[in-house]
């Protein structure tokens, strides 16, 4: 299982944060919010100044881009159970 | 001695914010039994009026100790203030492809992803050789 993270942070600032967490994973940027907005998970001006950014999201996708496992927060302060993650991405071994 | 008991029933309420990291609903909880506790402190200074200091020392920890209420109040009502997300893709649904710039500024594409990696990445040395069974997508607010 390959996790992938997703912002609109340029990828200076994604390096940055990659290289402070000690990161290795790949983190890619979505500026203009274009794929988030094809996600469907757009944040409206959630962002400082306003900007447009994503509301917290995952999606375990599979070899077919079907999702089986999804979680949307209802608040920001609420992190992902990587224990239901986990079992989710095991039953596709 | 009863003003002194009184005045930290005010100081409880120090506890709310921290909290706030944590589990929401219980920080609201904390946030109300604070409450409570503030207005025993109140009710016990005010009813010993002999005790004038700690009058005037309670009255600016209750205003600092509401200030913190309503920010502990607001706090969870704008954490939970995001759209919905029941037009994104469910389970069972097929994910939209994409193609975004890594850090290094390189275009990478969901089928890239997916598929095995035909060399190590110097800039992504953990890279698995093989095609993962998986991706997961983690969008996050960014700006941090």
């Amino acid at each position: 299982m390959r996790p992938v993270a997703i912002s609109v942070d340029e990828p200076d600032v994604s390096r940055d944060l990659a290289k402070k967490a000690g990161y290795t994973f790949p983190i890619l940027s979505d500026p203009d919010a274009g794929v988030i907005r094809r996600y469907h998970i757009l944040h409206p001006k959630g962002g400082p100044d306003e900007h447009d950014i994503a509301r917290p999201a995952e999606f375990l996708v599979d070899s077919s881009k079907i999702v089986r496992w999804c979680n949307f927060t209802e608040d920001v302060r609420v992190r992902a159970r990587a224990d239901e993650m986990l079992a989710a991405a095991r039953q596709l071994r | 001695m009863f003003a002194i008991v009184a005045l930290g029933c005010n100081a409880a309420f120090f506890v709310s914010l921290p909290f706030q990291q944590a589990i929401p609903w219980l920080s609201l909880l904390f946030t109300v039994v604070a409450l409570i506790f503030l207005a025993l402190g109140l009710k016990r200074v005010f009813s010993q009026p002999e005790v004038y200091r700690g009058k005037v020392l309670s009255i600016v920890l209750t205003v600092i100790a509401l200030l913190l209420a309503g920010l502990s109040a607001l706090g969870f009502v704008v954490t939970r203030k995001l759209p919905s997300a029941t037009a994104a893709p469910q389970i069972g649904q097929k994910v939209p492809d994409f193609t975004l710039a890594d850090t290094t500024g390189k275009p990478v594409s969901l089928d890239q992803l997916l598929a095995a990696s035909s060399e190590p990445s110097s800039s992504e040395p953990s890279f698995e050789s093989r095609a993962p069974k998986a991706v997961l997508l983690i969008f996050y607010r960014g700006y941090w």
